[in-house]
């Protein structure tokens, strides 16, 4: 049994622990790389697991009752806690109740929780008189204090309205998938499956049309060989600094940071920066914009999206019986508002968020640092929120300097380590995944077929064969070097990864289910993708020729 | 004793459900009110277990169980190859032999032939689709007694079994005398497929569908089902076949024909006074209405009225505690 970080809330005693819960999977989707402590204890361990239990409860979920989570070596473990067969019979009846407005209007229920979190933000910001990002600067070490204590407040509401929807999207989603391929003979996998999902509009999509306008803007005012030739992007910006035409567009472009700009590099972590803090971190997308010719082709295409998916509505329906019509059609219905849900809840929870608690935490640091507290404004994240809360009033009085060295060795021990994907009985993984089909968004279990004798197997994909060179891109800085025509190979892609959609041929990821962003941009693009593959990054190398085979969820090295 | 255990359909009624089973004893009650069933018998429960006990087949798996007591799951599978081969060893009884091959050769000359092709099919109190072997085209004594005995062999349980002759049928299908979905009893619904039944029933293939108003029988919707196998007799079984493409395109049944099952599955709704779930069949070599007949009549299941959203519900619950689950695991 080993603390965490000093903290003893999720140390895993193997032997009682494995006496309570049939199997732990690795959270390999979001804790990879291992969190700092501050935003595994403090924010992912303090309110993600209490909002999947909170979800469980309210919905009256029959076979699950949420998540138990575990640290392991720095990664975050996940258990499914699974109900009796008696329990499940009685919490049927409210679930039932509980369930209905989602499958009768989903986006209804979206759009007055967006209006809400969307508010939140705007009365935290307000509150404390903060209109530019840079207002935080001002505030005195008495509000900055209320502010994080209020900051984590939000940050609960967000993770809260976050399972409240993640949860019956995706038990309408996988239900919907599971009676096509029943009824009618296809799954996911079939083009068909993704003509039905794709063609809806949503704030991704819209993000992205600015990251294009910005990307033509720079082309009218002349810039169109200074972005294609310049590599480092934080010269790019200085060289625009350097004529008013290039102060013009830089002028833009922080106007669309204030707004767009609250996202971190990587999307659930304090630790990294975030866009309007750092505005270098836009330009390889707009590179990527400018590079492909300045037509954001999704725009177009989407009318034709919608047209197909009508007819692929048309088309399903027409197969199913009759007299199963009805239910089928509501269903279908639903299944698309929750595909639409998992591509827009992004921009508004976790990256709009995670961009606030950045700017807080950020703003923490440099004052410690200054003051003596700790040595380096990014030592913050070494902290947790009880020893902030110790040093900020009187700020210089307690030094932090030991816990962040202490802590920080630990972590970049967690570094080192290849996090085993399981412990427990793995056998009974599908009997777990049915009792609780939400977990396969966090854990990635892939299904192995030896008669394909394939390189890498995944869990979820997007239809189509492709073959064609990879590139392993790590993090999303680093979407510049792709090349179009090439198979991006990922850890995983969130939203500020679209562009990089417009580009390649062919997608692999090692973490990511069916609802992953992965999947759901390379149907809207219609090309393959196979996700889940658990270890792409690491087999496949930069330059290798693979072939995507999306039809069957396998990719191929050919070397 | 040996007067109940054959029993021909029209010996047969309601009242029978426990000597019989319920399908046999419908179809009896089918004969009475002179709708076209095609003839046949049913042995009942007791010849089962008269066979179960005059072949000492009882006595032999109580000692087989007492002995090997299976523990797990693999050996109550191999428990089971070996009591079935128990019930295979066993030679039928002379005196149910001969009850079973006269009714065969009566049977055969109500029909105007020599061996008449019946099929089999168990039955109990309650109908369990597809857990029993059920043979469609058996022909001749010895091979009849074989099957039986090879059914026996497959349940564990006291089972009756229908026999009756079965001719070639053009189409065949099912009839809601009200929309099992949502229960709605204004509206009948048929579904059809070329061939025998087998394939609409098994849902093997999508059928063709018609919505009828219940009460002036007017065909309100019809729909083509692609129809892309369709299963037939061959030599001593039956085989699934692909729907030549001449008639995939086109409706199994004429208007008039929908109108007619419709009219029957009225007349049996009315008799047995809940919406029923028929199977009927078209034969081939007979004319107009002569050649629609019914196999088969039960007590519908319908949801209960249910709006789409909570049938969308019981279908997720149902995922929880049955198979198939969510997804399969790749959300």
């Amino acid at each position: 049994m080993a603390a965490v970080y000093g903290v003893t809330r999720f140390e895993f005693d193997e032997e009682n622990d494995l006496k309570s819960y049939t199997v732990f999977l690795a959270d390999v989707v979001h804790g990879r790389p291992p969190w700092r402590p501050l935003f595994l204890i403090d924010s992912w361990g303090k309110w993600v697991y209490r909002a999947v239990q909170r979800a469980a409860e309210q919905l009256s979920l029959p076979t699950t009752r949420g998540w138990d989570a575990r640290y392991i070596k720095g990664y975050p473990y996940l258990a499914v806690i699974e109900t009796t067969e008696q329990e499940a019979k009685k919490r049927a009846p409210l679930f039932r109740k509980r369930i209905r407005p989602y499958i009768e209007d989903f986006n209804a229920i979206w759009e007055e929780r967006k209006a809400d979190i969307m508010n939140t933000y705007k009365e935290l910001k307000q509150r404390y008189g903060l209109k530019k990002y840079e207002g935080i600067k001002k505030l005195s070490n008495v509000e900055l204090m209320d502010l994080f204590d209020d900051y984590m407040q939000v940050n609960r509401k967000q993770w809260d309205i976050h399972m409240e929807f993640m949860v019956p999207a995706y038990y309408l989603f996988g239900l919907f998938e599971q009676m096509c391929t029943e009824l009618l003979g296809f799954g996911y996998t079939d083009p068909l499956f993704a003509r039905l999902m794709a063609g809806f509009d949503s704030m991704v999509f819209q993000f992205n049309k600015e990251i294009w306008r910005l990307g033509n803007r720079a082309v009218e005012l002349g810039f169109d060989k200074l972005f294609r030739t310049t590599e480092d992007a934080e010269e790019l910006l200085a060289k625009l600094e350097e004529s008013k035409a290039g102060r013009e567009w830089l002028e833009e472009y922080h106007d669309f940071l204030e707004v767009h700009g609250w996202r971190n590099e990587r999307m659930l972590d304090w630790a990294t920066p975030s866009w309007i803090e750092k505005p270098s971190l836009g330009i390889p997308l707009i590179k990527v914009a400018i590079s492909s010719g300045g037509t954001y082709t999704i725009e177009e295409r989407r009318e034709e999206a919608v047209r197909e998916r009508k007819e692929a509505e048309k088309e399903v329906s027409d197969k199913v019986p009759a007299e199963q019509r009805g239910w089928f059609e509501a269903l279908m219905k639903a299944a698309q508002k929750a595909g639409y849900w998992s591509e827009d809840h992004n921009y508004y929870l976790d990256l709009y968020c995670n961009g606030l608690g950045r700017w807080i935490t950020r703003e923490i640091g440099r004052r410690f640092a200054e003051a003596g507290v700790i040595d380096d404004p990014e030592d913050v994240y070494f902290l947790i929120a009880d020893e902030i809360e110790k040093a900020l009033i009187p700020m210089g009085k307690n030094k932090l300097h030991k816990q962040v060295e202490v802590r920080k060795k630990e972590w970049k021990g967690y570094l080192k380590v290849a996090p085993k994907s399981y412990y427990g009985n793995i056998d009974l993984v599908q009997e777990v995944l049915r009792k609780d089909p939400v977990i396969s968004v966090a854990t990635s279990v892939p299904v192995v077929r030896e008669d394909l004798k394939a390189d890498l197997y995944g869990a979820a994909s997007s239809p189509g064969v492709v073959e064609g060179v990879a590139r392993v891109i790590m993090s999303e800085d680093k979407l510049a070097e792709l090349k179009p025509g090439e198979i991006m190979v990922a850890p995983g892609t969130s939203a500020p990864w679209t562009p990089a959609f417009e580009i390649v041929k062919g997608v692999v990821t090692d973490g990511g289910g069916a609802l992953s962003h992965a999947v759901i941009l390379a149907r809207e693009y219609g090309i393959p993708s196979v996700t889940g593959c658990l270890e792409a990054t690491k087999k496949i190398k930069t330059g290798d020729k693979v072939k995507v085979d999306g039809d069957l969820g396998v990719v191929y090295i050919l070397r | 004793m040996s007067g109940k255990w054959a029993l021909w359909f029209e010996e047969l009624g309601k009242e029978d459900r426990e000597l019989v089973g319920r399908k046999c004893a419908n179809l009896g009650e089918m004969v009475k009110i002179g709708l076209r069933v095609p003839p046949g018998f049913a042995l009942s429960i007791e010849a089962y277990k008269d066979f179960m006990s005059m072949t000492g087949v009882v006595k032999e798996i109580g000692k087989y169980l007492a002995k090997s007591k299976p523990k797990d799951l693999k050996q109550c599978k191999q428990a089971s190859v070996d009591i079935r081969q128990i019930v295979l060893l066993k030679a039928m009884p002379e005196k149910l032999e001969k009850v079973i091959t006269s009714h065969y050769s009566e049977l055969s000359r109500r029909c105007r032939t020599d061996e008449v092709a019946v099929s089999t099919r168990s039955a109990g109190p309650v109908s369990h689709p597809g857990q029993y072997e059920t043979h469609l085209n058996v022909v001749g004594k010895s091979e009849l007694v074989d099957k039986i005995r090879q059914v026996w062999a497959s349940t564990f349980n006291t089972r009756s079994l229908i026999f009756r002759s079965r001719k070639k049928a053009r189409s065949a299908g099912v009839i809601f005398t009200a929309d099992p979905n949502t229960g709605d009893d204004t509206r009948m619904i048929i579904e059809g497929n070329w061939g025998l039944g087998e394939s609409v029933v098994g849902g093997k293939s999508t059928p063709d569908i018609y919505i009828l108003d219940k009460k002036s029988l007017k065909i309100l919707e019809k729909k083509l089902g692609p129809k892309s196998r369709y299963v037939t007799f061959k030599k001593g079984g039956v085989v699934e076949k692909k729907v030549p493409s001449e008639k995939s395109g086109k409706f199994c049944l004429s208007d008039r024909e929908a109108k007619e099952i419709g009219k029957l599955g009225k007349v049996l709704e009315k008799h047995f006074g809940v919406p029923q779930d028929v199977e009927w069949a078209v034969e081939e070599d007979k004319s107009f209405p002569k050649n629609i007949i019914l196999l088969q009549t039960r007590a519908e299941v319908i949801a209960q009225n249910k709006t789409p959203v909570d049938q969308v519900v019981d279908l997720m619950l149902g995922r929880f505690s049955g198979g198939g689950g969510f997804g399969g695991g790749k959300m």
